[in-house]
């Protein structure tokens, strides 16, 4: 039993009769959709076609969004259904970023994931799916792929048909006969905020709430005064930035960029978007940037600490002396911004109240799940080793601090699995990802000692190996930075966020904000200045430009326009 | 196959322990599924529509059941009809959602994107829940409640003094958008009242003029699905008379090897799905299709038989050859000679086509032969001067191919259209009303009605009370803001009265508006010619049949509907009631119960009536142990004929026969010297409802109505024509007309689904004009009619046909700060200002703004842009013979200038009316022959009694 879908684009008129029927059986918000239909026009007049591409939830048989779901708010059915139940979800937006096909959005009613479940609710019952039933031209199949005698099995075993992106490996089950690849391949076209028939100026989903702030602003407009142009200037402006991620610029197509586009598309043959949904602006913004940060602090100060400890008693000549203030410092810094690390991620939810079921509803397959009791049993660790120190148990300081160790690692890294799970970012694909969080870890933690040092003296030697560890870590970081930005990316789509971050939109930020701020001018400093004072700025520079990497690293990769 | 979520140990513990709520609760017995698994079917059956209950979508999660009573209606959104399933929940006795209806046999269980729309407008917050009447002067924007009681009493006294001074050509009753059969005729008639106005001449009359003059029948309905080849000069896979009725079963035909060939000078979704897009220059339609006519005469593809028996090609001989013998050689051959100019190349250099494609689709269509299907909607008919020409060309195609009403051919619309019968048929009207069908258009083939203010203006006339129905002239007409001068005009509209859903821009102008329901709000009975069938529906108000299927006794729709929304149905008989309250003007005995004596009638009684007369639906009925009503209310629909092809074969009715001569050599039927039928195959036939009965190549009645040019199919160079245009100057023509699959006119505005996906209208424009005129995608540019202009951003496209620009009519639609909130989704907000002497500035000061309601989503709107309001900055453009409003016009583009904003229009109504006097000059006035106004053989509207057909002085023989 594997129910699927055949789009028949032979037949498909580009009406939105499914669209509209899918709202209206599932009430879904305005702004988002389960189901839409993309038109995109090509050709040089008179020979040019408007084509017309159902797009939705592919129901694919390996789907990323139910691996990466940390609590079994998404699930596959024994029927082949990829179906959900918000009242699990967390608002994680997590499986937004592993779909590949942009399915998902946040429910701004219920502040939970949602999307096309082949409306499960029905077909339970024996009914067919809205979309299927109000087609005028029945265009859209469904139906047991599995069953020779279905029609959907004898459509597909009769025409030639595609899927959207079969290199993602997910095995989608919903083909296309006649699949148009410049509508189906999402960087074929630019994407805009203004479409034939519509715009978008306000967010949509997660960030409907921007538009309902306007709302509830309530201005009184003096009618003599105001001069359409300039208040559509001023709001689009603002609210632009406002919606795509709550930071200045970030509007997720870049206006100014699309329309260049647009006059590139218009002056040759190019394909173009006629017919598009809104954006649904940038998801994880700056408590997931934020997040890594605090976290490889946290895992930085400890992991310094280990290896401090293990080179201290792992020769007998120990060549350094690990004082009290620094095990002190790596004890209250690693708690507390692992403590920040927890808040920001829930923070970051949609549904935060919920965030305890990472833990009790784990979906072992997660790395979010894996993370979070990875977090949860080293914040114990910690404190359990605090509490040793404290109490001097000797015995279970030796012990416990080389288990702690072990999950600083883990915490340090875990997120490059998780975003490796995120299989809709092909940048995030990189296997140097898990060296870059280590690295930035150490830095981090370097750098926080650093920071300490500058107000509380934490020992000469110390300060000597904490020195080395920053200068070989950013060494590391710059040659794995260029790694990453130059030979490994296999794909278009990771290929084009690479150059966003070294020549596009980010490269100020990249360039000053994370190479010259983070990288070299603290390691210049660490190299040629002794003043504990210079080191404590140079660590902050270090952190500053972790964060704007990790900001670089998060934000760009969710620029590329999924559908 | 139920999915169970097993949780992991620490969520069992975790819940067991009230950490976390428990999500594994047991949700109740699971609903039987309808079907085995894998096997799905469509909807519910009907032994359960009574008591249906379903998983709520929304509730999923928990396995949330709903349980629903499934009551039929149709669509109000466009005129098919289509068939819809209410889902009222039984627990609040709300409709939840639309689905189709799989009984309704035109749109069988299937719909366009405005079906399940239709409950966004029953949901609409700033929908009209209560009668409003006017405080301070029409058009101030300040509104009180008040009773209906107090309404009808104060318009049924208004009326009836009119009546009774004999002032019936001051009631005028406008609509836009009918929905029903004959319901408004019957009550006008009942009054006595000339008082019908339309939509009609804004619309399709162009069409309906060419078509009617071949064969007495105003519209075509072609069997798309049987076809061979289709030709459409209209948009049917997205928009049009019937859209989602055709556009399945233009797919069907296509599916089973019909090609399909579309002319539009844009490139339409229905162009985009074509085999040949044909982007013709408007206007020349004509001409492409003489030239197809010349290829199918010179290379013999035409189909003799049908032409030599149902052309009256006898009469043209004899009119206009005398040179040759009457032979039906002689008649082909006169024909290649009438059109020997339409060459390929004649095509080509006037349309754009390609020779080579003229050719290629000239000889398909001649293949094709009886399964030639083709439609004129709107389109180069409704746009040019002439337009009519369109479909006349267009149908002589259908003649030369023999495709008049066969199978996978053309049939004439009434072939499959249901006449339904009434209780009671009041006499015609005596009265003529000039405002409406004035001498200067003898051969308008609806209302004059876009000309109204321009009347008014002239002191031809004045208007007592003024219903407006389902209509917004101010927005949807050209020359909006002439309508805004004579509604505020309190001497020449006494009372106007906007019978309406929702708030529109015409009723801002209104003495009352008084709210009505919406598609599952109200009873209309439906039949249209969706293919080649015959078909009734029946629009009936869900919640009312809910609440008669739960026992309630329910005399008044509005019992039911929210607030105090009415239906018309019951305004009219409440109202004509009221007019005459002791029956002495004698409208009451057609108000009367055919079931209970003296007592008024019920609308169930009118519906009930209907039903038990219609063929089949007793028998039918019956099968199901039913009133011909409950069956209705059951089902919403019912096919009178399941196949309707070829009625001009039709045998005339022995009892017609009496009398009859038949003339030998044309084999006509005669009684009393006039045909009035043929005989075919040894039958007399009915034929066509035209003098001849026959198909009309030649038509005495335009060389009798002073326009001899036009006796057979020509071609007219329209308004617009190239040679009109100074390129140098900016000059383009305008397409203005085009409908978008998701909207409707003024009537989709309260739906945010529909709104969401489609809320401006850039023109277009293409690539290489733009260049020309060194203006890019999105910039500001001023399109200037002859009596204002408007200021719209520019859609720089490859789709549209250089030298072309368009613009759809859907968007920009407005309210002014003092109106009442409403249709949130698509109103801008605008000042309006007027120098008081003709000069009117609009300016839209905030587009789309998102804001608190009773619905969520007024909050989360996300688009800003409103679109822009050209059809104000329209001249009026009459067609001097079909009356048609010629709606393409000559446009003078430039840049913005510094200054102007988006949605910036300005008009002077003053130019207006001088455009009027210009267009008025082109026609050629009543009376024809015999003093008549009119052709007594054309339909009318509302047609009048006999002796009104004749202008002062009554029927004058020729001298």
């Amino acid at each position: 039993m594997n129910y699927g879908f055949v789009i028949d684009n032979r037949k498909c008129i580009g009406c939105h009769a499914c669209t509209v029927a899918c709202k209206s059986e599932h009430d879904v918000p305005i702004g988002v959709n389960r189901t839409f239909v993309k038109q995109v026009e090509k050709g040089v007049f008179p020979d040019t076609q408007r084509m017309f591409s159902v797009l939705r939830c592919n129901h694919c048989e390996d789907a990323p969004c139910v691996t990466i779901c940390p609590v079994t708010a998404l699930y596959t059915r024994e029927d082949g259904i990829v179906d959900f139940n918000n009242n699990r979800c967390i608002g994680c937006k997590s499986c937004m970023q592993a779909c590949p096909y942009d399915a998902l959005y946040i429910d701004p009613e219920t502040s939970t994931a949602a999307k096309c479940n082949y409306c499960a609710h029905r077909v339970d019952i024996g009914l067919e799916p809205a979309c299927v039933n109000i087609c005028p031209e029945e265009a859209i199949v469904s139906g047991d792929l599995d069953n020779p005698e279905s029609k959907i099995a004898k459509t597909l075993g009769r025409h030639q048909v595609t899927v959207r992106k079969p290199e993602k490996n997910t095995k989608p089950n919903l083909y296309y006969i006649d699949g148009d690849l410049g509508s189906l391949t999402p960087n074929e076209t630019v994407k805009g905020d203004q479409t034939l028939w519509g715009s978008q100026s306000r967010g949509v989903g997660h960030y409907a709430k921007y538009a309902e702030k306007v709302a509830n602003k309530n201005k009184q407009i003096d009618y003599d005064q105001v001069n359409l142009q300039t208040m559509l200037k001023e709001k689009v402006g603002d609210t632009v930035a406002t919606w795509a991620g709550g930071e200045g610029e970030s509007c997720a197509s870049g206006r100014s960029s699309a329309d260049n586009h647009l006059d590139k598309a218009l002056k040759s043959n190019d394909a173009r978007r006629v017919y598009d949904t809104p954006d649904k602006g940038i998801l994880w913004g700056w408590e997931v940037s934020g997040y890594v940060l605090t976290k490889a602090i946290s895992a930085g100060v400890m992991l310094l600490l280990v290896i401090g400890y293990f080179l201290n008693s792992a020769f007998s000549h120990p060549f350094m002396t690990i004082r009290i203030e620094a095990i002190w410092t790596a004890i209250i810094l690693g708690l507390v911004f692992l403590g920040a690390t927890g808040a920001l991620l829930v923070k970051d939810l949609d549904q935060p109240k919920r965030f305890v079921y990472v833990l009790l509803r784990p979906q072992w397959n997660s790395w979010l799940v894996k993370g979070g009791y990875s977090i949860t049993i080293y914040g114990a660790l910690i404190s359990l080793f605090g509490l040793a120190i404290y109490m001097e148990w000797t015995l279970v300081a030796q012990v416990t601090i080389y288990i702690t160790g072990f999950f600083a690692v883990i915490v340090a890294i875990y997120t490059a699995f998780l975003f490796a799970q995120a299989k809709g970012r092909d940048f995030w694909q990189s296997p140097t990802l898990v060296f870059h969080m280590l690295i930035h870890s150490f830095m981090a933690g370097a750098a926080a000692y650093m920071m300490v040092d500058a107000f509380i003296e934490i020992g000469i030697s110390w300060n000597y190996f904490v020195n080395m560890v920053m200068k070989v870590a950013i060494i590391a970081n710059l040659f794995l930075v260029l790694i990453e930005l130059t030979i490994t990316h296999p794909t278009t789509d990771a290929k084009e966020v690479a150059h966003m971050i070294v020549k596009g939109r980010y490269k100020m930020l990249f360039w000053f904000g994370s190479i010259i701020t983070g990288n070299i001018i603290p390691f210049l400093l660490v190299l040629f200045v002794e003043n504990t004072w210079v080191t404590g700025f140079a660590g902050l520079l270090v952190l500053i430009g972790i964060y704007f990497t990790e900001k670089i690293w998060i934000e760009a990769p969710q620029r590329i326009v999924l559908t | 196959m139920a999915y169970k979520h097993k949780p992991t140990f620490i969520e069992k513990l975790a819940e067991s322990v009230g950490l976390i709520p428990d999500l594994h609760e047991d949700y109740g017995t699971e609903i039987p599924s309808l079907t085995e698994p894998g096997d799905l079917t469509k909807f519910p059956p009907p032994e359960q529509w009574d008591d249906w209950t379903e998983y709520e979508a929304k509730g999923w999660g928990k396995k949330e059941k709903k349980t629903y009573s499934i009551v039929p209606t149709t669509c109000f959104n466009c005129e098919s009809a289509c068939g819809l399933l209410a889902y009222i929940d039984k627990k609040d006795n709300s409709v939840r959602k639309f689905e189709g209806n799989p009984y309704h046999p035109a749109s069988r269980g299937r719909n366009c994107a405005k079906g399940p729309a239709t409950v966004n407008q029953l949901t609409d917050p700033d929908r009209i829940l209560y009668p409003q009447k006017r405080v301070g002067k029409r058009g101030d924007g300040k509104w009180e409640r008040v009773s209906w009681d107090a309404a009808l009493d104060d318009i049924a006294a208004r009326m009836r003094k009119a009546l009774q001074e004999k002032r019936n050509n001051e009631i005028a009753y406008h609509v836009g958008r009918p929905g029903h059969e004959g319901y408004m005729d019957r009550v006008l008639k009942a009054w006595n009242v000339d008082g019908h106005n339309s939509h009609t001449n804004v619309c399709s009359s162009g069409a309906r003029f060419g078509y009617n003059l071949w064969h007495g029948y105003d519209r075509p309905s072609p069997d798309h699905a049987n076809s061979d080849f289709i030709l459409l000069i209209s948009a049917h896979l997205e928009s049009g008379h019937y859209f989602n009725p055709h556009a399945q079963r233009i797919m069907e035909g296509m599916m089973n090897g019909a090609k399909l060939a579309v002319m539009d000078p844009r490139l339409s979704n229905t162009a985009s799905m074509a085999d040949y897009w044909m982007p013709t220059y408007p206007g020349t339609e004509a001409a492409l299709m003489l030239a197809f006519a010349k290829i199918i005469l010179e290379e013999e593809l035409y189909d003799r038989k049908f032409m030599e028996t149902w052309v009256n090609w006898r009469e043209f001989l004899r009119a206009k050859r005398t040179d040759l013998d009457v032979t039906f050689e002689n008649y082909i051959k006169a024909m290649i000679e009438a059109y020997a100019e339409y060459t390929p190349e004649f095509a080509e250099s006037e349309s754009g086509v390609k020779k080579e494609m003229v050719v290629d689709i000239a000889r398909r269509i001649g293949r094709a032969g009886s399964r030639f299907a083709a439609h004129n909607w709107r389109s180069a008919s409704s746009g040019n001067l002439g337009g009519w020409a369109v479909s006349r060309t267009l149908h002589f195609l259908n003649v030369l191919t023999g495709s008049v009403g066969t199978v996978g051919g053309t049939s004439p619309s009434s072939w499959n259209k249901y006449k339904p019968k009434f209780f009671d048929n009041p006499p015609a009207q005596k009265f003529w009303n000039e405002l409406h069908f004035p001498n200067e258009y003898p051969l308008a083939f609806f209302e004059m009605s876009f000309l109204l203010p321009h009347f008014l203006k002239e002191g031809r006339g004045k208007l007592d009370t003024y219903f407006t129905r389902v209509f917004n002239p101010v927005w949807t007409y050209p020359d909006g803001f002439s309508w805004i001068e004579a509604l505020s005009d309190h001497d020449k509209i006494g009372m106007h009265i906007a019978l309406t859903p929702t708030w529109n821009e015409t009723s801002y102008f209104a003495d009352y508006v008084l709210p009505m329901g919406l598609a599952s709000e109200r009873h209309d009975l439906n039949s249209y010619e969706t293919h080649g069938a015959v078909w009734i529906a029946f629009r009936q108000p869900v919640l009312r049949e809910a609440a008669r299927r739960r026992g309630e006794k329910i005399e008044h729709t509005y019992e039911t509907n929210p607030g105090e929304v009415w239906e018309e149905d019951e305004f009219w008989i409440e109202l004509s009631w009221r007019i005459d309250p002791d029956g002495s003007l004698g409208i009451r005995e057609h108000f009367k119960s055919p079931y209970r004596k003296d007592e008024k009638i019920n609308v169930d009684e009118y519906y009930q009536y209907i039903f038990e007369h219609t063929e089949g639906l007793p028998e039918k009925a019956k099968e199901h142990n039913m009133t011909p009503l409950d069956y209705m209310k059951k089902f919403g629909a019912f096919e009178v004929e399941h196949t309707a092809y070829e009625k001009h074969l039709n045998v005339i009715p022995d009892a017609d026969m009496q009398g009859t001569t038949v003339n030998e050599e044309t084999q006509q039927v005669l009684k009393d010297g006039k045909p009035i039928g043929l005989m075919v195959d040894g039958k007399p036939r009915v034929g066509f409802p035209t003098p001849s009965r026959q198909q009309e190549f030649f038509s005495q009645t335009m060389i009798d109505w002073k326009w001899p040019e036009y006796d057979i199919p020509t071609y007219i160079k329209s308004h617009i024509h190239e040679e009109n245009m100074d390129r140098s100057k900016g000059d383009f023509p305008l397409v203005p007309t085009f409908r978008l699959p998701v909207l409707i006119h003024s009537r989709s505005g309260n739906s945010k689904w529909l709104n969401e996906i489609a809320n401006r209208n850039p023109v277009w424009m293409h690539t290489s004009d733009a260049k020309n005129m060194g203006i890019r995608n999105d910039d500001l540019i001023r399109i200037n009619t002859d009596i204002g202009y408007f200021i719209d951003k520019v859609w720089v496209t490859e789709g549209m046909k250089p030298g072309i620009v368009a613009c759809s009519h859907h968007i920009g639609r407005w309210k002014r700060p003092q109106d009442e909130t409403n249709n949130r989704w698509a109103m801008n907000t605008v000042k309006i200002d007027t120098d008081g002497d003709g000069k009117w500035k609009m300016k839209t000061i905030q587009g789309i703004t998102p804001s608190n309601s009773d619905d969520p989503d007024t909050a989360r709107i996300f688009w800003q842009d409103g679109g822009v309001h050209q059809n104000i900055t329209f001249p009026v453009h009459p067609d001097p013979i079909s009356g048609m409003h010629c709606w393409h016009q000559k446009v003078r583009i430039e840049k913005a200038r510094p200054g102007d904003s988006y949605g910036d229009v300005s008009v002077d109504t003053n130019k207006s009316f001088e455009v009027y006097q210009d267009w008025l000059k082109l026609t050629r006035p009543a009376p024809g022959p015999n003093n008549e106004r009119r052709p007594l053989w054309f339909p009318r509207a509302l047609k009048p009694s006999s002796e009104q057909f004749f202008m002062e002085g009554g029927p004058k023989k020729k001298e």
